[in-house]
């Protein structure tokens, strides 16, 4: 890990400036709780490593209207503290809760999460079932890219040398049941096997009205779940009707990647993990 | 009011001797030597920049199992930097390591026998050199067929990996007639069990640095279990006398059994050998998962019969231990295991067999109970099941069953003394009762399914049938001064704090007051290995007896000089007294001085061995340790039916120490067993060729942790130091069996593999018929449908 420069832009114009000249040469870092990983196991072929871990323009977490925005740079522990969150993206910052150990979420960015692409980053499935977008810029500009086209496959973030993520533009959601839950090998600091965030609403009939559900770990990119969303969509959530749908849900996802070998837990946690999740809805 | 202690020291929780340094960072572990300002009086060192340690890295195989058939150093050699590389050819000694069996070369000679084994050395001025040096060497390999498990290691026409075959040893107990007590017998349980291999993951990878002093002395620091065995082997190799080596132990980041293999000390012997110049090897994370010993894998099958009452009849189990490539501590392993086997009941008819086999992987070795935790889930899920076939409670089975006083072992040993299985299955009774009672029956998640389990085991003290002695030397100065010269490997377990405790207590000082050198072998004799739960029982005696002796010396002169019997003296605070008269006194300081010129002796060394009857050969009949640690846990679980997660919630785990010498110190063993017992159960498996580093490798964290509720029983032991035995491997062996009792508790459906994991636990719920809605929950109904 020898012979790389390393910069600290003092504000985002400075960055993007660098990346556009050097962007192919440069890897950035925020939080480096997967860089330097990275680092220390394979070396890093790049000339520079950008710190962007300081930038205000990429801070912050603000409500205005109906956007809900996240800071790139926000670190995990400010997304599990934060109020709005708690209010406006409660599977977000319930995903922060429980994301690795107290002291990388101290210091991993949610715009390292996402960039980073892994089928397993936390933050994915609740920035999906969310609707988010992201704001990404470069020198010439910025423009909005929708969650799900930020990452080609897995580990290949769709991001161009020269883009720096300035934030995450969410849909608010108040009133309803939120909730993010994951599998891991063990209670902290474990990779996630399988993770699912969900937001739903109850009309005043009983009958789901709207349902989001983003699921983790199981698909090279993690997704939305638009058929289980769909099937469970104006009807009156029972423990049977749950457990069909976590059914269809572990379907969908061997539809997405075949039958591996880790399936044959996968699909039936799959199914059990979502009635887990959705059980509260029976009775509420 | 409790009861005023008759020890000062013995019982007393005083602070360890080694955490101060290591809070503050002071403590010096080998990555840390500054071997510039090591005594390099050497002319030759003139030029500073030779100081400087060079690093070493191995070469170690592509293949699992192949011939060399050529190896070409020339062009790493000439690499600028490297300072040397080395192959089997330059080990001017015997090529040959091993503590109970030498079967393991350092340095390849003309096989490989798994990826683990280390084909050539290099020293290099950095490490970026040495790594480049490594990709320059070339070796040609002619492949063998690799025997990658021990079915293929066992076939009829599987090629030897050493020349004397795959199967290493054989371990048989025989007591009785098993298969005639079978026919008799109204219940049996038969079940195959399978263990996995486990990395130690001590928190500091294998490391060690050296250099030359200025008598050509080669000085070895390590980070290591035994200093004393180091020093044999690296001179067998190097061909060199005793005094021509020094080991000395390093600050040591744990060990659990791995770091009593040679692992870097060989390599750092070998360079200083030929370079005389300061080196140092640490390995990366990466190379210490590759390369150290395992826990064996077993594959246990085990058949156990009763009477109606539930009354233990016989026993017939049958073993393979896959101990890899090398025989490390292989057969400790299966020995162990045979003995262990019938867990800690007395049973008449016993069979037992254990095999050690050899295959192409990494070798396994010691690790934290020698075979014994592998075996107790095996009893302990037998005892569940003929508890659960004879409708019997679980606990009532174990009290049936287990060894008290007078009871005699599988090996026909009768148990005399300290024997303290019945009071740690007495002290979890309340809170098995209370679980039962009432926390079984709390109103939960219809997901969540609680169960509990219970885990007995007993551990012999010591090594197992063979001598295994341990020395110590104490020394009064003219001031009165006490210094004590142990070989005992502190590894952050505490044997130095408890050593000066039991001196203390003799001698009537503090026990910090004792100064210590430890694991330096131009000063200290050898003290055995850290190892089997052995040194506060013997290396603990042996610093009793040298403590005695230097004790009586001066209890002599004193009685000389106070004119009164020595029986009515007393030892305190560097003086001994008249009993009752504290006035009359005379110091250390005054005694050592008069003892010294009446041309005594102020230097006492200390031996102790435990009375040991070894293995008949053909029946394994004997008394393989002179005394036993006993142990009882109850596991509280609440497993989650719909995705296979486990929650360990509570461990109560009653341990039977003999003499609690230094009582946190027992509990931290006890809480540090229990989370490496949450390990093996629930999550830890190393995967041969795939298990690369911690990223892949699940080790507990606290938030993993259950509440351990530790009860310390002392059934005092009247061979052990102020009535001491172990508890360092005891704490972790009933761990794994309790959890995996109350799993299987849980769900109504057990599993025979460890790790208990994800994938086997929603399995068995699949299979229980508890995975679904919580309506559907009657298995009975389902089945109906």
């Amino acid at each position: 890990m020898t012979d790389i420069e390393y910069i600290r832009p003092l504000n985002l114009k400075e960055a993007l400036d660098f990346l556009w000249d050097n962007g192919e040469d440069t890897r950035i870092i925020a939080g480096g709780t997967d860089v330097m990983v990275d680092i220390r196991s394979d070396g890093l072929a790049k000339k520079y490593l950008l710190d962007i871990s300081r930038l205000d323009e990429l801070k912050g977490i603000e409500l205005n209207g109906q956007e809900l925005s996240v800071g790139a740079g926000v670190t995990i522990s400010e997304i599990d503290s934060s109020e709005i969150l708690e209010t406006h993206a409660l599977a977000l910052k319930k995903s922060a809760f429980s994301f690795a150990s107290r002291q990388i979420r101290n210091i991993a960015t949610i715009g390292g999460n996402v960039a980073h692409s892994s089928p397993c980053g936390d933050t994915v499935p609740a920035l999906l079932v969310h609707r988010a977008k992201a704001l990404v810029a470069d020198k010439k500009g910025t423009r909005l890219v929708p969650m799900e086209d930020m990452a080609n496959k897995a580990y290949m973030s769709s991001l161009s040398p020269r883009d720096i993520l300035v934030k995450f533009i969410l849909t608010p959601y108040q009133d309803g049941f939120a909730d993010f839950q994951k599998i891991g090998r063990r209670r902290e600091m474990a990779v996630s096997r399988i993770s699912l965030a969900v937001f739903a609403k109850k009309n005043n009939e009983g009958k789901i009205s709207f349902l989001k559900i983003g699921l983790g770990a199981c698909t090279p990119t993690p997704c939305n779940m638009e058929a289980v969303e769909f099937f469970l969509t104006g009807k009156i959530p029972t423990e049977e009707l749950i457990w069909e749908a976590g059914s269809l849900l572990a379907k969908n996802m061997i539809e997405i990647t075949g039958r591996r070998s880790s399936a044959i837990y996968k699909e039936p946690a799959v199914q059990g993990l979502f009635m887990r999740i959705l059980y509260p809805m029976v009775n509420v | 009011m409790k009861p005023q202690s008759k020890y000062r020291s013995i019982g007393k929780n005083i602070q360890r001797r080694d955490v101060l340094g290591k809070i503050k960072g002071h403590a010096k572990f080998c990555a840390d030597l500054d071997l510039k300002d090591m005594d390099l009086k050497d002319l030759s060192l003139k030029d500073k920049s030779l100081k400087n340690p060079l690093t070493l890295r191995v070469l170690r195989s592509s293949r699992y199992h192949a011939e060399i058939e050529n190896i070409d150093i020339e062009k790493a050699k000439a690499i600028p930097g490297v300072a040397g590389v080395f192959t089997a050819m330059d080990i001017p000694g015997k090529n040959l390591t091993g503590i109970i069996n030498k079967d393991q070369p350092l340095l390849a000679d003309g096989k490989v026998r798994s990826k683990a084994d280390p084909v050539a050395l290099v020293a290099a001025q950095t490490e970026e050199i040495a790594i480049k040096a490594l990709e320059a060497i070339e070796v040609i390999y002619r492949d063998l067929t690799p025997i990658l498990d021990m079915e293929d290691a066992l076939a009829p026409d599987a090629p030897k990996i050493h020349e004397k075959g795959n199967i290493l040893f054989v371990r048989r107990i025989k007591k009785g007639d098993a298969d005639k007590a079978f026919k008799d017998c109204h219940t049996i349980v038969e079940k195959e069990y399978k263990t996995h291999a486990v990395e130690h993951n001590f928190i500091e990878p294998d490391a060690g640095a050296g250099y030359v002093d200025e008598d050509g002395t080669l000085v070895i620091y390590a980070s290591t279990q035994n200093p004393h065995y180091d020093h044999k082997e690296v001179t067998g190799l190097l061909g060199l006398e005793d005094e021509q080596v020094r080991v000395i132990q390093a600050a040591t980041g744990g060990g659990f059994g791995s770091k009593l293999d040679l692992n870097v000390q060989g390599f750092i012997g070998l360079a200083l050998y030929h370079l005389k110049r300061p080196v140092r090897y640490v390995y990366t994370r990466e190379e210490s998962y590759l390369a150290t010993a395992k826990r064996h894998p077993f594959i246990i099958h085990m058949k156990t019969g009763s009477d109606e009452n539930g009354k233990l009849m016989a026993i017939r189990m049958k073993t393979f231990c896959n101990t890899g490539a090398y025989g490390s501590y292989g057969i400790a392993v299966a020995t162990r295991s045979a003995v262990t086997g019938t867990g800690p009941y007395e049973i008449e008819h016993v069979d037992m067999e254990s095999s050690c086999v050899y295959t192409n992987q990494t070798f396994s070795g010691a690790m934290r109970g020698f075979g014994a935790p592998q075996m107790a889930f095996a009893h302990e899920s037998q005892m569940d099941l003929l508890a659960e076939k004879l409708g019997t409670d679980p606990l009532e089975i174990r009290v049936i069953n287990g060894f008290k006083k007078g009871s005699t072992t599988g090996t026909g040993q009768k148990l005399m003394d300290s024997v303290g299985f019945q009071e740690c299955l007495g002290a979890v009774k309340p809170y098995y009762d209370q679980a039962s009672k009432n926390w079984m029956k709390e109103k939960i998640s219809p997901f969540i399914k609680r169960g509990i389990g219970l885990g007995g085991m007993w551990y012999g003290i010591g090594n197992t049938g063979v001598q295994n002695p341990s020395t110590a030397r104490i020394e009064m100065d003219q001031s009165g001064g006490i210094t004590l010269f142990t070989g005992c490997a502190d590894i952050g377990q505490g044997s130095t704090t408890v050593l000066t405790q039991i001196a203390g207590e003799i001698l009537g000082v503090f026990p910090e007051e004792i100064h210590v050198v430890v694991g330096d072998t131009k000063f200290t004799t050898n003290a055995g290995a850290t190892s089997a739960s052995r040194q506060t029982y013997i290396s603990g005696n042996a610093v009793k007896e040298a403590s005695e002796k230097l004790a009586s010396v001066l209890l002599t002169e004193g009685s000389n000089r106070l004119k009164v019997s020595k029986t009515l003296l007393e030892f305190t605070d560097h003086s001994i007294h008249v009993s009752g008269s504290p006035e009359k006194f005379v110091d250390f300081a005054w005694l050592a001085r008069r003892i010294h010129k009446k041309g005594g002796s102020l230097s006492w060394q200390g031996y102790f061995d435990p009375e040991t009857i070894p293995f008949d050969p053909e029946t394994g009949q004997g008394s393989p340790y002179a005394t036993y640690a006993f142990a009882c846990q109850l596991a509280l679980v609440e497993v989650d039916v719909l995705t296979g997660e486990v929650n360990v919630k509570k461990i109560v785990a009653a341990h039977d120490v003999g003499k609690a010498i230094h009582p946190e110190n027992v509990i931290g063993q006890i809480c540090g067993g229990v989370a490496m017992g949450v390990g093996f159960a629930l999550m830890e498996e190393y995967e041969y060729g795939k298990t690369l580093s911690m990223k892949d490798y699940y080790i507990p964290t606290c938030a993993d942790m259950p509440e351990v509720i530790p009860i310390i029983i002392e059934d005092n032991e009247p061979t052990g130091p102020f009535g001491a035995k172990g508890v360092g491997e005891p704490a972790l062996i009933p761990t794994a069996p309790a959890i995996v009792n109350a799993v299987s508790n849980a769900l109504g459906k057990r599993i025979y593999t460890l790790p208990a994991n994800l994938e086997r636990v929603l399995q068995a719920s699949i299979e229980s018929g508890q995975f679904g809605p919580s309506n559907q929950f009657d298995p009975k109904e389902k089945n109906n449908v």
